[in-house]
């Protein structure tokens, strides 16, 4: 089963951060990611940058409104994505429990992706 | 420059045949962006029903049912493409056939060098 997993977190969290305390928690990600890549697991992930880099395209009769900022104002915010191939979602949660980049709080969002379209096989 | 295009809508915002016509439509979007070399992903998601949410508190896993976020419209799919700046990525979500129906959020996406997943997929 192919899955949507979205990451959401406090981006102040990340900015107070030490340098050093970054830096090793981008290396545990990396090792990580290279696990599920490696395992076949992982078919395609992305970080975002901050969310007040994002923009929003509202759609109502015909019209486009275009706005800053991202869809939803929430305190944790969209900040990376992965498409995970994963035996069923027990095996998913297994597989995301243990993302390194979760370890500091926020929240993580498992979607089943619709079968036989582009990517879903 | 990649970015992500996330597609909120309301799940019922389209009757099964126009949800069928909107797979078609956008199947269609995704081969004209693949043969501009703009085409980098693209899913519609099961159900906002069919969502789970995990945590992690203090070193304990805590699973809950349900989407990050409860929402008006909700999240039923994205793009990921690759476009010159966000001109172009903005009159590419424009012509997203669900974004008719909704709301579009358009996210630039980090680079991190060294992650493998971002490189080509191995064959096999």
């Amino acid at each position: 089963m192919l899955y949507l997993c979205l990451g959401y977190q406090e981006n102040e969290k990340l900015q107070s951060m030490s340098d050093d305390d970054r830096a090793a928690l981008v290396d545990e990600c990396k090792a990580y990611d290279r696990m599920l890549w490696e395992n076949g697991y992982c078919l395609k992930g992305n970080a975002l940058p901050p969310a007040a880099g994002a923009v929003t395209l509202r759609f109502e009769d015909g019209k486009v409104c275009v706005n800053e900022g991202p869809y939803a104002q929430t305190k944790e915010q969209l900040g990376g994505i992965l498409l995970l191939e994963a035996r069923d979602l027990n095996h998913a949660i297994q597989l995301m429990s243990q993302l390194p980049a979760m370890r500091r709080g926020g929240a993580l969002e498992i979607r089943p992706v619709v079968a036989n379209t582009e990517e879903g096989r | 420059m990649k970015y992500l295009l996330l597609i909120y809508m309301g799940e019922n915002a389209m009757s099964e045949s126009e949800r069928d016509q909107c797979y078609k439509d956008s199947t269609q979007l995704c081969h004209e962006l693949s043969t501009k070399g703009q085409f980098v992903g693209a899913n519609p998601l099961q159900p906002v029903a069919t969502a789970t949410s995990v945590r992690i508190r203090e070193g304990r896993r805590m699973v809950t049912d349900g989407p990050f976020a409860e929402t008006r419209e909700q999240l039923g799919g994205y793009f990921l493409i690759d476009a010159p700046d966000l001109d172009e990525a903005i009159a590419v979500a424009s012509r997203i056939p669900a974004a008719k129906k909704g709301t579009v959020e358009i996210r630039p996406v980090l680079e991190i060098p060294g992650i493998p997943r971002n490189e080509p997929a191995h064959a096999g």
